[in-house]
């Protein structure tokens, strides 16, 4: 009798605690779900964080480099002629950013071609190009026209665009050569992403392809600066 | 026969109780991990600063250094002929990359959001038609190098090489920066060219007239000063393609 007794009051007195901890743990979850606006605040706070950790980052690698050709500079005081290498490497290295030196790495190429309904235009290769850039890419192409800074995308006619005054037909076919996880998400982001919001909703054709050894041409172009000039500090 | 059923429904109730505490745990658990992991949001406004900080002082000295290479690359490289063309086409190169400030002839636009029309609240269609997009950004600037532009800024911010363009919330970024409307686009380049290509019937120009967000129509001016781009051009996926090279 009396071991029952226990037991029951026992059971109870577990059961009563249980309860209470689901209700606190109610209380939580849901002052939790108030603070999902604050929360949305933080991640906007969170994502420039990492933007500016990430540009430090950079910035940290390039003074690295910066540093590391001062002290070659440095060594080579002696001999004229390997001066003249280092300088000749640095100058590699400004025309493989600016687009006057033929480049080779990895990453994605993206086919984009007309089909019987639509069309390729302008805005398709401009705006992809732009996505491109977001996720990284470090050098870009159309159909062998190197993409510099300045330039143009410009429909001509149906099935005709130029880039840079070349005239480019379907299939265009853009190299870009950057990190291929990062380059390929970025396009392949749901509903709002490169290839759901401006291919597959306006019924174009277009796909991605991995590639681990792309070569990107230089630019045939004659870049100057005929208007801008440099300011003087 | 009773006594064992009361402790069935017990044992029962228990279980579920015990279920509903674990998956309880697990998501409170997922919450700490993203939410409450973190410092609050003072604490995160002091990161970004602090990053911002950092990045700026590493950037000056990044600066420092790049004047000081100058200088070095002038001493231990021969007068000769070819080692000056190469030290001149090099100062080249990084100028039309964007590493310096330039000045010139050109023209400025700004856009902004047509808010006297959104406030009215007769709009055939929606609000979102009414606003900025950082695709009147995007579709502007090609229209701008298809005009022959040189440098081009908006918001200070310039256009270079790697800059990409896309909205944020109510904001745009540009060059991982944030900017917002009113946008003042500068261009450098032939300032009646620039206008005229504006001007196509097929550039976006007469879309932004005709929902009205151009504040102020492109304006030619002889002297317009681009910020320098004050970050870093990455080439860590590229190598030269030797022998093909131009």
């Amino acid at each position: 009798m009396k071991g029952r007794g226990t037991i029951i009051f026992t059971i109870g007195a577990v059961v009563a605690l249980l309860v209470a901890i689901i209700l606190m743990q109610f209380r939580t979850v849901e002052e939790t779900d108030i603070s999902t606006l604050e929360a949305m605040r933080e991640t906007e706070l969170r994502a420039e964080v990492a933007s500016w950790k990430e540009k430090y980052e950079e910035a940290s690698k390039q003074l690295t480099e910066t540093q590391a050709k001062i002290t070659e500079y440095y060594e080579t005081m002696e001999s004229k002629d390997e001066a003249a290498k280092v300088l000749e490497q640095e100058l590699l290295q400004a025309k493989m950013r600016i687009g006057q030196e033929a480049v080779t790495g990895s990453g994605i190429e993206v086919t984009l071609e007309d089909n019987i309904e639509t069309q390729i235009d302008d805005y398709d290769i401009y705006k992809l190009i732009n996505e491109l850039r977001l996720a990284g890419a470090e050098a870009i192409s159309v159909n062998e026209v190197r993409i510099t800074a300045m330039s143009d995308v410009k429909s001509i006619a149906p099935g005709l665009i130029h880039i840079d005054g070349n005239p480019l037909h379907s299939p265009y076919i853009i190299k870009a050569i950057g990190d291929q996880t990062y380059l390929v998400s970025a396009l392949n982001q749901k509903t709002y992403g490169y290839m759901d919001y401006v291919i597959k909703s306006y019924d174009k054709t277009g796909y991605i392809t991995t590639r681990e050894s792309i070569v990107i041409p230089a630019t045939k172009k004659v870049m100057k600066f005929e208007y801008a000039e440099e300011v003087k500090q | 026969m009773k006594k064992n059923s009361i402790a069935i429904l017990l044992g029962v109730v228990c279980a579920i109780l015990v279920y509903a505490i674990s998956i309880q745990l697990k998501t409170i658990d997922e919450l700490n991990k993203t939410v409450s992991g973190s410092i609050s949001e003072n604490g995160l406004r002091d990161e970004v600063l602090k990053w911002k900080g950092r990045y700026d002082s590493i950037y000056a000295k990044l600066q420092e250094e790049e004047s000081r290479l100058e200088k070095v690359r002038k001493e231990a490289s021969s007068d000769d002929e070819a080692s000056a063309g190469t030290r001149e086409e090099l100062k080249l190169v990084n100028r039309m990359l964007g590493f310096t400030e330039v000045t010139g002839k050109g023209i400025t636009i700004v856009l902004d959001d047509n808010k006297a029309q959104i406030a009215e609240g007769v709009l055939p269609g929606t609000i979102a038609d009414y606003l900025v997009h950082d695709d009147d950004l995007i579709r502007l600037v090609n229209d701008l190098k298809n005009g022959g532009a040189e440098a081009i800024s908006i918001n200070e911010q310039r256009i270079v090489s790697t800059t990409g363009i896309v909205c944020d919330g109510n904001v745009v970024r540009i060059n991982g920066q944030k900017v917002s409307a009113p946008f003042e686009i500068k261009a450098i380049g032939y300032p009646e060219r620039l206008i005229g290509t504006l001007n196509f019937p097929e550039a976006i120009l007469s879309t932004l007239r005709s929902v009205g967000v151009v504040k102020e129509e492109p304006k030619k001016s002889n002297s317009i000063t681009i910020p320098k781009y004050t970050g870093t051009i990455s080439i860590k996926n590229l190598s030269a393609l030797e022998g093909q090279g131009e």
